[in-house]
């Protein structure tokens, strides 16, 4: 049996699932799995794009993640599999950072802000479920920057001249939103403890990327001072750079991916290349209508690959 | 079977041919846009002319044309980079081999007419397969990090690229960031030179790092402290030989005499030098004094027979990355006495 559950209506009708609606926010969520005997939590409702103000970041990705936790973590609880979604920003990015960062590279006592700093408080809540809790087995994906059409990074790199920081053209790491839904699938039905980083294979380039997408990359704004550029790019471009972002499109992040291939035996079907072709065709987002808060398409595209399943089984 | 369509229809379906119009604005007349299209050979034929004319008066040549053929040679080549558009893969670490092999005939001419560079002992490097070439450095700039690099792909006979490790400010400025990552360059992090070994990668590490590009002109070759022997844990590690490299010459392109602590800091710069040059010259004193340079590869040491645990053994690596200095700081003595000057 599957329950989902989310404060707005699911965008499309989805059978085989009761939809609840409920706020990680509230305490309600632990009721609901204690009542409904949930053996396998997927938390999805992760905010890894901080366009909707930080502040309703850290109240999802924070206390939302806290609650569901709490809600777990009860005494003879029945959760056996929990998978928690993460963000590459975790890492952040910086001159100093290694060409890749593998799954341990987490610079805890950074003096981040924004995003960062809230996943690292996260990611810090979830590790500790995970020591308190061995009868559960925890999963986070650490998805790659994706650039399904209502991402920072999309919107940024859509625009039809980009101004990029003078004198940096960094590499750039991708997830396609398929291989995303299909990661969360795999972790869910699997069983894979621990952290995980999710990208596409190879880099490309963010002069290649604004190519791909048809624009002229116009490199006019000053390295130094970002949050001048920030503000500059939200008032003349109306195109909201969050903090993370800024610094990645600076110095670049890019992640190590061994570890997914290696325990999941899986490799993204998209490479980052293809799936900055894939944004630039237009052929990113086939299964929704309209469009729809991230944490929500996933879990639709997880359910409609299930009905999916489940029709050709019948048939 | 295709039906057979009446010429009426056809003539109906066909589309008719569009007539391309020249564009709109002012253009040149044909004769001189058809004079600009060939100026190009006229001043080629009339160069190769007068080099003749002039071999025939003075008994020598005065213009080398071969050279006058590399550089348009090299400007042919960045109008077809530029055509690739952004149909072109760089590796994970954001290496353009196909865009820095057009730079060669740049650093070649300075290899060989600039600094007239003298290299020895290119055998010792693995045609290929991994290994970890360890040198001194010097110089306000680091040409002699493009002089290695250069040196392994003209004199070797498998040419290679050598990716060097930066130290991480540079990744931080404008333009350098790009460049070094273009060119093949990696942060000078351990992470990223065990990532370049297992790649079977040529790799350059300078463990003097900064300690050695600034130091004063008085100091010239006494080599710097070797970091903390990080290099040697790292071949260990990777199973990789460690090939020390000497370089005489590379001390003279910028006699620094003084250094501004202050003005470094606040641009947040690891020195800011002084020269005779710079930076009462400004732009020109960015010019490096062509010095006369050699090159020595020194024979590999093997680290294979080593077990992984000996890159925990700080002894062990202590020892074996004072043997490294050993070995640089003596190439670097019996290079110099080699050399007649320091510009002959």
């Amino acid at each position: 049996m599957l329950f989902g559950c989310d404060v707005a209506d699911p965008v499309s009708a989805i059978e085989a699932m009761d939809f609840v609606h409920a706020d990680t926010r509230l305490s309600v969520i632990g009721k609901l799995i204690r009542q409904l005997h949930i053996d396998t939590v997927v938390h999805l409702a992760v905010m890894v794009d901080a366009a909707h103000g930080e502040r309703s970041v850290h109240e999802t990705d924070v206390i939302g993640t806290m609650n569901v936790l709490v809600g777990c973590a009860a005494p003879s609880s029945p959760v056996r599999r929990l998978v928690v979604k993460s963000s590459q920003a975790i890492y952040g990015a910086g001159a100093n950072d290694p060409s890749f960062f593998s799954e341990e590279m987490i610079n805890w006592d950074k003096t981040t802000s924004g995003l960062t700093r809230d996943l690292l408080e996260m990611e810090q809540l979830v590790s500790e479920f995970a020591l308190r809790n061995e009868s559960c087995g925890v999963t986070v994906l650490r998805l790659g920057s994706r650039v399904s059409e209502d991402t920072s990074l999309a919107r940024y790199l859509s625009l039809p001249v980009v101004p990029t920081f003078a004198g940096f053209d960094p590499r750039l790491q991708l997830l396609h939103e398929d291989d995303a839904a299909d990661v969360i699938v795999r972790a869910t039905v699997g069983d894979h403890s621990g952290a995980f980083n999710v990208a596409g294979d190879g880099v490309v380039l963010l002069s290649q990327a604004i190519d791909i997408m048809g624009g002229r990359a116009a490199p006019i704004l000053p390295p130094y001072a970002r949050w001048f550029s920030r503000l500059a790019l939200r008032l003349l471009a109306g195109v909201d750079v969050p903090a993370h972002l800024a610094d990645m499109i600076a110095f670049g992040s890019v992640m190590d991916c061994s570890r997914l291939a290696a325990d999941f035996g899986w490799r993204p079907a998209y490479s980052s290349r293809s799936a900055m072709d894939a944004l630039a065709l237009g052929k990113q987002v086939e299964l929704i209508e309209a469009p729809s808060p991230q944490q929500e398409y996933e879990l639709q595209v997880y359910l409609q690959q299930r009905r999916r399943r489940e029709r050709q089984l019948s048939n | 079977m295709i039906a057979e369509r009446s010429s009426a229809e056809r003539r109906r379906n066909s589309r008719k041919a569009e007539i391309v119009a020249p564009p709109p604005g002012f253009r040149l007349p044909k004769p001189i846009r058809r004079f600009q299209r060939q100026a190009p050979m006229y001043a080629l034929q009339a160069i190769g002319a007068l080099a003749v004319r002039l071999r025939e008066l003075t008994g020598r040549d005065v213009i080398d044309v071969g050279r006058i053929m590399e550089v348009v040679q090299f400007i042919y080549q960045q109008r077809e980079l530029a055509r690739r558009g952004s149909n072109y893969a760089v590796d994970d670490f954001g290496f353009d081999p196909q865009w820095t092999e057009s730079f060669l005939n740049v650093f070649k001419a300075l290899y060989h007419d600039y600094w007239r560079v003298e290299t020895t002992g290119a055998e010792h490097i693995p045609a290929s397969g991994r290994a970890l070439l360890v040198a001194n450095h010097a110089g306000v700039l680091p040409w002699d990090g493009t002089m290695i690099k250069t040196a392994v792909f003209v004199e070797h006979p498998h040419p290679r690229h050598v990716r060097a490790l930066v130290a991480s400010q540079f990744m931080g400025m404008p333009v350098m960031s790009w460049f070094l990552r273009r060119t093949g360059q990696a942060v000078g992090h351990p992470d990223d030179t065990r990532r370049l070994l297992e790649r079977d990668e040529l790799v350059l590490v300078f463990p003097e790092g900064t300690r050695g590009t600034g130091k004063s002109f008085r100091d010239r070759y006494r080599l710097r402290r070797f970091g903390r022997g990080g290099f040697v844990a790292t071949a260990i590690r990777a199973q990789a030989p460690i090939i020390p490299v000497s370089v005489v010459g590379s001390e003279e392109i910028y006699p620094m005499v003084g250094d501004l602590a202050p003005v470094a800091r606040l641009f947040g710069l690891p020195y800011f030098p002084i020269t005779p040059f710079w930076p009462w010259l400004g732009p020109l004193g960015i010019i490096p004094l062509p010095s006369k340079w050699r090159i020595q590869f020194h024979p590999p040491v093997e680290v294979a027979h080593l077990p992984l645990k000996a890159a925990e053994d700080q002894h062990l690596v202590m020892a074996l990355a004072d043997d490294v200095r050993d070995t640089i700081q003596r190439g670097i003595y019996e290079n110099l006495k080699l050399r007649r000057g320091v510009f002959l």
